[in-house]
């Protein structure tokens, strides 16, 4: 096998490492990526897996739910194993202090990833690399994060943002042996098989839009959109009282289009009569606002049809917005969301946001890898 | 003066994508992301100078040479 998954539900670190030790082994993984409940000590976990795995790099967070094919889980450890035929090279940097200097520590880290691949970030193959990158989710810095990666370079950076169930208190991310706060890993990947991104939010565009006239980027505030109080002006929008808005948010996100494409920014909570959303809405920007549809339909369509363009699909890793895995939870749809992805190898878990050129919410954005000998990159 | 700002943004993309089909619509959606949004100008938008300066600040940091705007 050239990749190979696994979890533990043990709920002490080494026994769950342990556990997922010997089925990741058989692959010699030159990667392994890993996603963690918050329930397992962070430090310890971090030690222990990569004493379980020394030769390979290895990486991984915290989350509000971890996912595996065919399973959504809770509590749970889990790991994904990739080898040299898969993963040509890769090469991982910390990023610490982000809420500090985010800019100034991706400067950092490409300065360290032009020397190990040879050849600036700016200049590196776009069609033969790709990016991961993991982010504290309490940090709030992911705009900036993502905005002075994609000044920097052409390739793709993918990924998610730490949870902690949903308790808001501490998001870790985690690397060889290390586990850190106010901290991102950057991930630069050679595979050795064909790669692409799926990006699926499962929101219709509709028609009317909302322009936010006064906003508080620092906080995600929207503090007016049409030059009327926000509240008021979303209420109206959604046909909604103001004082029920907050039942429309899962409902009715509002959407950047960008050639065609929703990138969601979803409404957190209210604030006096100003909105806070999940990530920064940009003053004198129109935003669409969108109906949220049927994720089990719209990921299984969107899943078939990259199979038509891209061919059988060797490993997914996904990062799946928790307001996604609440909305699943609610229309009773947990297991066959899980079960999209039950014959493809898949980690993947529930995201504090996810990361695709932008930050965005409510959507899953995964990085799919093809299988060796099918197909070859670039 | 009308129609600078579509230039600036029109010279951004041409020096990011090359020619570059994906990358002509990854920094087409960088640009949108930032907050300008190629198809809201044109060459008949009024020449603001605040716009023209925070895009010559966005062009700076993607390592595009506008000094002739």
């Amino acid at each position: 096998m050239n990749l190979q998954i696994a979890f533990s539900s043990h709920s002490h670190p080494a026994r769950a490492v342990a556990e997922i030790q010997p089925k990741l082994h058989a692959a010699k993984p030159r990667l392994v990526l890993f996603f963690a409940s918050p329930q397992y000590d962070p430090a310890r976990l971090s030690r222990e897996m990569k004493s379980a795995f020394p030769d390979a790099v290895v990486f991984g967070c915290s989350t509000a739910g971890e996912i595996i094919s065919g399973r959504m889980l809770k509590h749970s450890l889990v790991a994904m194993a990739l080898d040299a035929s898969i993963i040509e090279d890769a090469s991982i940097e910390v990023l610490q202090n982000l809420k500090q200097n985010a800019c100034g520590a991706v400067e950092r880290a490409f300065a360290n990833f032009g020397a190990h691949f040879k050849t600036s970030m700016k200049d590196l193959d776009f069609n033969r690399h790709v990016g991961l990158v993991l982010v504290d989710g309490l940090s709030g810095v992911e705009e900036q994060l993502m905005d002075r990666i994609g000044d920097l370079t052409e390739l793709q950076f993918v990924g998610g943002s730490a949870g902690d169930d949903l308790a808001f208190k501490a998001t870790h991310v985690f690397a060889e042996g290390q586990a850190y706060t106010n901290a991102a890993v950057l991930c630069v990947i050679k595979p050795g098989v064909a790669f692409e991104v799926l990006k699926t939010q499962s929101c219709k565009i509709l028609e009317k839009s909302l322009v936010a006239t006064q906003v508080n980027p620092a906080r995600r505030q929207v503090l007016e959109f049409d030059h009327k109080p926000a509240v008021e002006a979303y209420a109206e929008a959604v046909g909604s009282q103001p004082s029920q808005i907050n039942t429309q948010f899962m409902r009715h996100p509002l959407g950047l289009i960008a050639n065609g494409e929703p990138f969601v920014r979803s409404p957190q909570r209210t604030d006096g009569s100003s909105m806070v959303f999940y990530c920064e809405v940009l003053e004198n920007t129109p935003l669409s606002l969108l109906q949220s549809g049927d994720i089990v339909q719209d990921t299984r369509q969107d899943l078939e049809q990259k199979q038509t363009t891209f061919g059988p699909i060797g490993g997914i890793i996904n990062f799946h917005c928790i307001l996604r895995t609440l909305a699943l939870q609610q229309s009773g749809q947990l297991d066959a969301y899980a079960k999209l992805f039950q014959d493809i190898p898949t980690i993947g878990f529930s995201t504090y946001g996810e990361q695709c050129l932008g930050h965005v919410n409510q959507t899953s954005v995964m990085l799919l890898f093809g299988r060796p000998h099918d197909q070859k990159p670039g | 003066m009308t129609g600078s700002i579509k230039s600036m943004i029109n010279v951004i993309i041409d020096e990011r994508a090359h020619g570059n089909p994906t990358l002509l619509l990854t920094t087409r959606t960088k640009l949108i992301l930032k907050g300008f949004n190629p198809d809201r100008y044109n060459e008949t938008t009024p020449d603001d100078p605040l716009a023209m300066e925070k895009l010559s600040a966005i062009a700076r940091e993607m390592g595009v040479n506008l000094c002739h705007y």
